[in-house]
């Protein structure tokens, strides 16, 4: 066996390339590894109050967990949601961005439109639209003479908050596709046109192979974004809403059993359900995209 | 190489922040005083070595105040401004709303970062005191020339005690009462409700009162209006919530059925909004926007009704109805002025404390209007505090008082009891079915206690 020779170049360069990514391995272990691992160590406890005398418990939390109709109902809503906003959000996007992208009057102004709902709080987004969507008093039914109950109908009230997640998330993938978009060499469209290729066909064709690295960058992180919604949920529905229980998604469920009802270890054992069904979609996402991701 | 030396330097620092930054957090937990200024820190161990009179060290301390209805602000700072004359301890009072008031709270207990002073209520304050992550009061009480505990309902001051020692000192006292819209009442020819109403007339009249588009009901209740809602109607029919010892549901007693039945009639005849509108809609602001004919409220919403101009011009105020048996019941609680145990100025805390629930101050609570005061005596002031209403029906309502059901779980088997009742509020359960299941889950709840 050959010795490896450790040069003093070599040990220098390992030297100097831990320092770099230092803060950002300190950060991920801060902020996210070591979070993981204590959620699923808190998940075998059943919680004292304020995170004092847990018990250990074993598996009764996932026993529970697999008892429990509201889970089965959550992981449901979960994903019905996720299918409503990626699809929309990615497939709107698109288009916007293929017509913001090119030369066009008034072009920035339009971009700084689409892109205000990104730097509006959350909250305050959702705010706003309770009030639209109210049944009594709403903007929406008011102005069109009708009277729906678009947060308070269970069939209805999942479609009506992915309205409001597909409308806030635009602006973003607005902006990821026209970096996309800009990266494409002109050429190919010089060529296409050359050959007669319809605009339409110029898309399919050119735009949507070129642009799947970023759709598929986009597609992941817009699945792990929707599969983690919450915010929306918990600003829009009241408790006492009958809608809730076709709305509430996993991270809801967790928020009430974490914190409302101050049962931590309960509410780890929910989000384990969370990781497990996001890790399942992105590999299966990533297995895809040999498929149909084009790499140039 | 400068340049070499330079980035070691600022990676050095970088690094160094990051970890300092952790470092110090530990500190703080183990010891909150040793992050404050050095000035706060020689006031602090002059404080701990009982030295209470020292005026001029108290001066550099600011203490954070918690509570969570927007509506009283204005007034506690007029109090709590008071204060800073008399002791010179300056305060700084933030408003967070009820729902995330107790996620913060439980999470600052968590992490020993808690608000100096804040508000209790009987929902949560079992859970707090048994942790020891509240303030014990009990022998400043005893020293205290301004604080008497038997000045304040006993009731009251039980919710805030544990084991003999006292954690709270009482901010307030609420009832219940009927509300009701003059203007619609006029409008239907429907008498105005009086002592004399018992909840048969008030179903009645509900009925009258609710028109058929939908444009107008008779009465809204609310699912989660438990205190100002159907916990009523259940003492006034002889039923219960919890049982005295805290290990029973009331809910499958057939008493409670009775008073829950008074809904079960409202729901048949329509004469409520549905439970989507009421879930959009809060109570208050289905009353204001003209929707509503009649709704029972807390005391506590007058700081808010008195400032609504549609609320002062057609609405009045009058005792909640009776059984048949002629039983008139009002759920009633008060909140508690607390202190955290881990504060860095727990004296500083007390004598807010001791200030909040002095005679003084409790009387100028009273007339501003901010609340009903616990102090024994103050009522008179409360019901001056304001002409638009006729305050008097909820001061009439202190006769016979039942105070709020809690435990030590109490948010659990609440949360428990919305879920459980919204589908007799759709009208897809009938009462009795979901009241039995109700008690089942809710007994389960309480032996886990």
């Amino acid at each position: 066996m050959r010795q490896a020779k450790i040069t003093s170049r070599s040990q220098n360069e390992f030297f100097w390339g831990w320092i770099f990514v230092l803060p950002t391995v300190l950060g991920l272990l801060i902020l996210n590894i070591i979070p993981i691992f204590s959620t699923i160590y808190q998940s075998f406890f059943k919680t004292g109050d304020f995170g004092k005398g847990n018990i250990f418990v074993g598996l009764a939390n996932y026993q529970k967990l697999l008892n429990d109709p509201l889970i089965i109902k959550a992981i449901g809503n979960t994903i019905k949601y996720a299918i409503i906003e990626v699809p929309f959000s990615i497939f709107i996007a698109l288009i916007l961005a293929s017509l913001l992208a090119g030369e066009r009057k008034g072009k920035s102004f339009y971009r700084t439109i689409f892109f205000l709902p990104m730097i509006a709080a959350p909250a305050a987004v959702a705010m706003v639209w309770r009030w639209l969507y109210n049944s009594e008093f709403g903007l929406i039914n008011n102005v069109f003479g009708i009277h729906v109950n678009w947060i308070s109908q269970p069939g209805l009230a999942t479609v009506s908050i992915a309205v409001i997640g597909i409308w806030s998330v635009l602006g973003y993938n607005i902006v990821l596709f026209i970096a996309g978009l800009q990266e494409i060499p002109k050429d190919y469209y010089e060529a296409a046109r050359i050959d007669g290729a319809s605009p339409i066909h110029q898309f399919f064709q050119i735009t949507i192979p070129l642009l799947s690295p970023t759709l598929f960058f986009v597609s992941v992180t817009r699945v792990i974004g929707a599969l983690q919604i919450f915010d929306l949920i918990y600003m829009v529905m009241d408790r006492t809403n009958p809608a809730l229980n076709d709305t509430q998604s996993l991270v809801y469920l967790f928020y009430k059993y974490s914190f409302r009802e101050g049962n931590l270890g309960y509410g780890s054992t929910v989000v384990m359900i969370l990781l497990l069904l996001t890790m399942l979609v992105t590999v299966f996402q990533l297995w895809a995209q040999k498929k149909w991701v084009h790499y140039y | 190489m400068k340049k070499r030396i330079f980035t070691l330097l600022l990676c050095f620092a970088l690094v160094l922040g990051m970890t300092a930054c952790g470092d110090t957090k530990k500190d703080e937990k183990k010891a909150p005083e040793s992050n404050s200024t050095t000035e706060a820190n020689q006031s602090m161990e002059k404080t701990e070595k009982d030295e209470p009179k020292e005026s001029m060290t108290m001066d550099s301390v600011k203490l954070t105040v918690s509570i969570w209805d927007n509506n009283q602000k204005p007034g506690l700072e007029q109090i709590l401004a008071d204060f800073t004359a008399q002791t010179g301890i300056e305060t700084e009072i933030s408003v967070i709303s009820w729902d995330e008031y107790w996620t913060l709270l439980a999470s600052g207990a968590q992490g020993g970062k808690l608000p100096d002073v804040f508000w209790m209520h009987s929902n949560e304050s079992q859970r707090y005191m048994e942790n020891n992550m509240l303030l014990d009061l009990t022998d400043r009480i005893k020293n205290s020339q301004s604080i008497d505990m038997s000045k304040y309902p006993a009731d009251i001051a039980e919710l805030y005690a544990l084991d003999g020692k006292t954690f709270g000192i009482p901010k307030d006292i609420d009832t219940i009462a009927l509300w009701y819209n003059k203007t619609m009442f006029d409008e239907a020819g429907v008498k105005y409700p009086d002592d004399s109403w018992t909840w048969d007339d008030f179903v009645e009249a509900a009925k009258k009162l609710t028109k058929e588009d939908g444009s107008q009901y008779g009465c809204v209740i609310a699912v989660d209006n438990n205190q100002a809602g159907y916990y009523n109607m259940i003492y006034d029919y002889g039923g219960y919530v919890i049982s005295p010892d805290k290990k029973k549901s009331g809910y499958d007693d057939p008493n409670t059925l009775k008073g829950m039945s008074v809904i079960s009639r409202l729901l048949e005849a329509k004469a409520m909004p549905d439970l989507q509108t009421v879930s959009e809609n809060k109570t208050d602001v289905l009353m204001q926007s003209g929707k509503v004919a009649m709704a029972t409220q807390g005391s506590w919403m007058i700081a808010a009704f008195k400032d609504n101009e549609y609320m002062v011009n057609n609405f009045d105020v009058a005792v909640l109805p009776k059984s048949e048996d002629g039983k008139r019941i009002s759920i009633y609680n008060g909140l508690g002025w607390v202190a955290a145990a881990n504060t860095e100025h727990p004296e500083q805390a007390w004598r807010l404390l001791e200030y909040l629930g002095s005679k003084e101050a409790q009387i100028k609570q009273a007339d501003l209007g901010v609340t009903m005061s616990a102090y024994e005596g103050t009522s008179g002031n409360w019901i001056k505090s304001t002409d638009k209403f006729n305050l008097k029906a909820h001061l009439d309502m202190t006769k016979d008082m039942v105070i709020r059901p809690y435990s030590k779980k109490t948010v659990i088997w609440e949360n428990l009891s919305i879920d459980k009742l919204k589908p007799v509020w759709e009208g897809k359960v009938d009462m009795e079915t979901a009241l039995k299941e109700l008690a089942t889950e809710m007994n389960t709840i309480l032996s886990e206690e």
